[in-house]
């Protein structure tokens, strides 16, 4: 069937029309999620005290916060009908080269800060460059630069590894905003950055774009919207995100090596976490706040069957079936919503 | 006129279009063209490359599993979908395997044939996922991986089994012929014969339809559901088969085995000239890949360069070659679109507006 090309003035209306319905599916969605995580949470807690103490909440919530990161720009990616695999290596580069020079040298945080940013910013638009102006699909062009970037990690590393950090790098990971307010500054570093993308995705004319080009990007193109920018700069961001991770991951576990991030396939995470969440991998619809709670939904189920006594060699199935019923309950789900 | 940078909806036709007055085989010659160069260079330059013309051949040993897994994966990839799940199939098909020849005393030859069906019922599985469900593929195949991998772990146990019987071993690393490696002449019968299924058969020229437009396919009567299934079932198959070859090559068997495989064949199968959108490529390119590759792997790991070092240039590789095609054929913007008009020839890809 030959698809009549669409008037560039019927696109923000065909946009329009999408967007009543996506609201309450979204909605929806995140309430499930949110039921789901405080089911397992009482349930398991039923058996084992332990499960639901403040601690252990805690310990989830923080566990969640590097992967929520990399979902983030995942997402973004995603909702441009886009991928991006680098995502993994990206965060090992980053956790590796600052956790190294803060291990050996004594870079300030405010220095790893700043090679962070620089670092997944320049990643991430070699990624969008490839991608927009090449027009090399997005899942070989980060298939290429995941190699690209892990042999980066190897050269840069050369066999050494990151065993400790400075304290101001275990503060940012560990330690609680004020002795006083027990709450983790990793998870106001993760609020402030989901804040941000959920402002730019939903209220900005950027975010409308990026949804415009993963509904349809020669549509977008007639529409005005400068494609190539887009996906440029959403490329950069997923390239910067995952590189905040990575130093948030090195801040937290106080430890990089050559396989961090690429090791736990944080990429095949973060798709399925943003898949949870309620983004469609056909483009077009993104839900930031839905990912992060995938996020968190997978590090309670992850905890959870530590705390029943699942053999740890089970655990990677659980999370696929758990990928595999979510994604496909969620799309029934959709196809209810649009009929 | 639409940016030639986006492939939308109704541009997929055009470019498709456009693709067809690029001379495939001219990619897959310029691929020949470039591994005969290879070869030629690493045998000059690099010293042990060449040990005589049995070592040179038994250096395929070390990469033709890849081209195996090629073979199923490109099958997949050519109706348009992905199977992130072959590494995970090749580990837990090869751990049944050697879990009933060495658990239940099944001759190892029995156990293989039965670690085929293995992989064929993982990649039905997969299907059934991807046509009943109407999950993506891309999901499907990466949370059965996840499932698959965990299966393997826990089968293989602590000890996972080793030592198997020397007539299997032959497999991964016997020679046939004098010194032709008995690997080398299973890839070369199994190439021939995906040859034969997806170019010169009915079932390939459905494979390739419902690739190339799933909706054409549909409206010209095609059970599309099953299609798709079967390529997922041959993916699992060659999956299987890839992990039994490593198997006997090593005389071990790790369910974590198959990892390696992934990455690098999707690699060897877009280098190949199949298009990742499908319904576009042929075994021919495949197999030079497979070959171009596995020759500069192993040419870089004897002149001395880490593992890590050969896996960048693998994907240096990838990105200039699909850009350099990608270039030539006149899609994309900026360079691209420059060399193009230098070429004296209008961005190929005109879109929807133009129509």
């Amino acid at each position: 069937m030959t698809t009549l090309p669409l008037p560039a003035a019927g696109v923000p209306e065909r946009e329009m029309s999408a967007a009543a319905p996506r609201r309450s599916r979204r909605e929806v969605r995140e309430i499930t999620l949110i039921v789901a995580t405080a089911l397992t949470i009482v349930t398991v807690g039923l058996f084992n005290h332990g499960f639901m103490s403040t601690q252990n909440l805690r310990f989830m919530l923080l566990n969640s916060v590097v992967l929520s990161l990399v979902a983030l720009g995942q997402t973004l990616v995603i909702a441009t009908r886009g991928i991006d695999l680098s995502v993994a290596p990206v965060m090992g580069l980053t956790a590796v080269v600052t956790g190294l020079l803060a291990q050996s040298s004594g870079l300030p945080l405010v220095g790893a800060v700043g090679i962070a940013i620089v670092l997944g910013l320049l990643l991430g638009t070699l990624n969008g460059l490839l991608v927009a102006r090449l027009a090399i699909p997005p899942i070989i062009t980060t298939l290429g630069t995941y190699s690209l970037y892990s042999g980066l990690v190897f050269v840069y590393s050369n066999g050494t590894q990151v065993d400790s950090v400075p304290r101001a790098y275990a503060t940012l990971g560990n330690g609680f905003v004020a002795p006083f307010i027990p709450v983790p500054i990793a998870v106001v570093v993760l609020a402030v950055a989901l804040l941000l993308v959920w402002f730019m995705l939903n209220h900005t004319r950027f975010g409308r774009a990026i949804l415009a080009v993963g509904n349809n990007d020669a549509a977008a193109y007639n529409a005005g919207i400068g494609v190539t920018g887009v996906k440029v700069r959403v490329y950069a961001l997923s390239g910067l995100l995952a590189a905040i991770a990575g130093l948030m991951f090195v801040c937290y576990t106080g430890s990089a090596t050559v396989t961090t991030g690429t090791g736990d396939h944080v990429e095949l995470q973060s798709i399925a976490v943003a898949l949870i969440g309620g983004t469609a991998i056909a483009g077009g619809r993104g839900n930031v706040v839905g990912t992060v709670l995938g996020s968190l939904f997978l590090s309670v189920i992850l905890t959870a069957l530590v705390f029943i006594h699942v053999p740890p060699i089970w655990y990677s199935a659980g999370e696929g079936l758990m990928i595999l019923v979510t994604v496909t309950a969620g799309m029934r789900q959709n196809r209810g919503g649009a009929n | 006129m639409a940016d030639p940078s986006n492939p939308g909806r109704n541009e997929v036709t055009a470019r498709r279009r456009n693709a067809a007055r690029l001379p495939l085989d001219g990619w897959e010659r310029s691929l020949l063209v470039l591994l005969v160069l290879l070869v030629a260079g690493l045998c000059l330059s690099v010293d042990g490359f060449y040990p005589g013309f049995a070592g040179f051949l038994a250096l395929t040993e070390n990469f033709l599993p890849f081209g195996l897994v090629a073979l199923g994966l490109t099958t997949v990839i050519l109706t348009g979908g992905i199977d992130l799940s072959v590494g995970a199939t090749a580990g837990l098909s090869a751990i049944v395997m050697a879990e009933l020849w060495s658990g239940l005393h099944v001759s190892i030859w029995l156990a293989a044939v039965v670690g085929l069906l293995a992989g064929g019922v993982l990649g039905a599985v997969n299907g059934l996922i991807i046509t009943r469900l109407r999950t993506e593929p891309l999901i499907a195949t990466l949370a059965t991986s996840f499932i698959y991998a965990s299966i393997a772990t826990a089968l293989a146990g602590p000890s996972p089994p080793a030592g198997f019987p020397d007539a299997f071993n032959l497999i991964g690393t016997g020679t046939l012929i004098g010194p032709i490696p008995l690997q080398l002449v299973l890839f070369s019968v199994l190439a021939l014969l995906f040859t034969l299924l997806l170019q010169y058969s009915t079932f390939g020229r459905r494979i390739v339809m419902v690739g190339y437009s799933s909706e054409a396919a549909r409206y010209s009567g095609l059970r599309i559901d099953r299609i798709v299934l079967s390529a997922y079932v041959i993916s699992g198959v060659m999956s299987a088969f890839a992990g039994i070859v490593l198997a006997a090559y090593y005389s071990a068997v790790r369910p974590d085995m198959g990892d390696v495989l992934l990455l690098s064949t999707i690699t060897i199968v877009v280098l190949g000239g199949v298009s990742i959108f499908g319904g576009e490529g042929t075994i021919a390119g495949v197999v030079i890949a497979v070959l171009l590759l596995g020759f500069l792997r192993q040419g870089m790991l004897i002149a001395g360069y880490s593992d890590m070092v050969t896996t960048m240039l693998t994907g240096a590789i990838l990105l200039g070659a699909i850009a350099i095609k990608n270039i030539l054929s006149g899609r994309g913007t900026g360079l691209a679109a420059l060399l193009t008009r230098i070429r004296g020839r209008r961005p190929a890809t005109t879109g929807s507006a133009a129509e």
